[in-house]
């Protein structure tokens, strides 16, 4: 599946109910389909015939130094087992602790310490699922102090130690470069190139304090760039583009999932 | 502790409380102004995701309070009852509880019911399609899992008419119509509310016990002397309350 999804929304449920439309696959927030049953995970079923499925986890919050319950990842293998996904995923953070849930994807400090939990939780995961999963690289707005490993050095570290894939998501490592100076292009030529398996796309708004990764607008022209730039280090790579607040029609991420689909026939033609 | 620990328990303090933000800026390579201002970012997306889906799992209460409230009573239902599950699907079970509590609401008393119901719905909307065959009324008909029953003092069923996105009609409760027992239930995906007799109510609630159908049948009648089996089992087959095991199995 080396071609251009979008994520799938319930506001677009009957756009692609009604017909089949021009995505090369979709991703879905797995814990928006934990339910038994229910229209959510109905229309998914349907869906999974036409399309190729990313399951793509909002929710463990893998690198929290609480201890796990592990009800959630019983939860998610339920899906992965109903849907067999063709991608299963989750985020390089934390999000839990101290009785309680912050339903958020917090940054992480780049430490030896918090790279090995990583790789212990995504080896568990991995484990638990009987399969490879990805890792993404979220948005940050603060960078810790004691972080003394580089972004790029650290996914690269995890992937090789834990054997999981990266999801690179190349708006938020244009975001990060605007709010704690880090340098894309360094970033990513720190991860191996076969490790990277899929590419998320997306939009931002640049707020007075900080550029914030609201998944709300059509994808800046400098991460069209930046997407470019790395087609061409990791060559053809599934490409999702995500949007999640103030979601327009179907048609306006078709069209950005074409103008992605353009700029990886031109990479790989070069 | 662990430096981990530490640093995501100062992290976490800061997201809960705005006090404790000023101490955990020092974690951070940001100036402490640009650190404030970037952990407020954190503490509204927090806030932000939890309301949307409180919002999402009690869209009644929402619009009965509007928009701007409703985000307020929010953020004060999060301090007080903080998401335990990565699934946000799963936050908000004690809404009811806390709006019976909360001082800003009291002038509207059916609030707290309306939460009770609308929590009721918003779990049987994720719950499973199969008919549940295990509440064996007589051979071939089964009560379905898929319905609850609540009594409340107000009108729930019209409260929950009036406030479907899809009704026309005139936009008006009679608060003083009584009592009622009200049926939440799912025929197929969509949930539905609506009222039961007293009878109706005494039946399934004995039914679903475990009662015998002559045990139940008798407690619906004391409570409704009426009650006609025959015509409720009609309706209910209609509402996918009971099925017919041997059909769907």
């Amino acid at each position: 599946m080396n071609t251009v999804g979008v994520g799938l929304r319930a506001v677009h449920y009957e756009d692609f109910l009604a017909c089949k439309r021009d995505a090369g696959w979709l991703e879905v927030h797995s814990e928006n389909y934990f339910g038994a049953g229910g229209y959510d995970l109905h229309v998914l079923r349907r869906l999974r015939a036409d399309y190729p499925i990313s399951a793509h986890g909002v929710g463990l919050a893998l690198g929290s130094a609480a201890p796990e319950t592990g009800a959630h990842v019983a939860k998610l293998k339920r899906l992965v087992d109903a849907i067999e996904p063709a991608l299963v995923s989750e985020h390089l953070c934390w999000g839990r602790g101290f009785g309680r849930h912050f339903n958020d994807l917090l940054p992480l400090p780049y430490t030896q310490e918090a790279l090995a939990l990583m790789v212990a939780r995504v080896s568990a995961l991995q484990e638990a699922l009987g399969r490879r999963i990805l890792i993404e690289n979220v948005s940050s707005y603060l960078e810790y102090r004691a972080s003394d490993i580089p972004e790029g050095e650290f996914i690269a570290e995890l992937s090789r130690r834990s054997g999981c894939g990266v999801l690179l998501d190349v708006n938020n490592l244009y975001v990060n470069q605007l709010n704690n100076g880090s340098d894309a292009l360094a970033t990513m030529s720190a991860i191996a190139r076969e490790s990277v398996a899929e590419i998320h796309l997306a939009g931002h708004l640049v707020a007075p304090h900080c550029v914030v990764d609201t998944h709300g607008d059509r994808v800046a022209e400098p991460v069209w760039a930046l997407y470019n730039a790395a087609l061409k280090r990791f060559g053809m790579v599934a490409t999702l583009i995500e949007w999640d607040t103030d979601i327009p029609p179907l048609e306006v991420l078709l069209d950005e999932a074409r103008r992605a689909r353009a700029l990886q026939a031109e990479a790989c033609c070069v | 502790m662990s430096e981990l620990a530490a640093l995501q328990q100062a992290f976490g303090a800061a997201i809960a409380s705005i006090d404790k933000a000023a101490e955990t800026a020092a974690i951070f390579r940001a100036g402490p102004d640009a650190a404030l201002a970037r952990l407020a970012v954190y503490r509204g997306n927090v806030v932000g995701a939890c309301s949307k889906a409180l919002a999402g799992a009690y869209p009644i209460v929402a619009k009965i309070v509007g928009e701007s409230f409703f985000e307020g009573l929010a953020r004060e239902y999060l301090r007080r009852f903080p998401s335990a599950s990565g699934d946000l699907n799963e936050f908000g079970a004690s809404l009811a509880q806390f709006v019976a509590n909360f001082p800003h609401t009291r002038d509207l008393p059916y609030l707290p019911d309306v939460a009770r119901m609308e929590w009721l719905a918003h779990r049987m909307y994720y719950a499973s399609d199969e008919a549940e065959a295990g509440l064996r009324l007589a051979p071939g008909i089964h009560l379905n899992s898929r319905f609850a029953l609540l009594t409340s003092p107000w009108p729930l069923a019209r409260i929950w008419e009036v406030h479907q996105d899809d009704y026309e009609g005139e936009f008006s409760v009679d608060f003083e119509a009584g009592p009622e027992c009200i049926l939440v239930y799912r025929p197929q995906f969509r949930v539905l509310a609506g009222t039961l007799s007293a009878g109706s109510y005494r039946f399934l609630e004995r039914a679903r016990a475990g009662a015998p159908v002559a045990t139940a049948l008798e407690a619906a009648l004391v409570a409704e002397p009426g009650f006609d089996l025959g015509a409720a089992l009609a309706a209910w087959v209609e509402a996918g309350v009971i099925v017919n095991a041997e059909e769907e199995k």
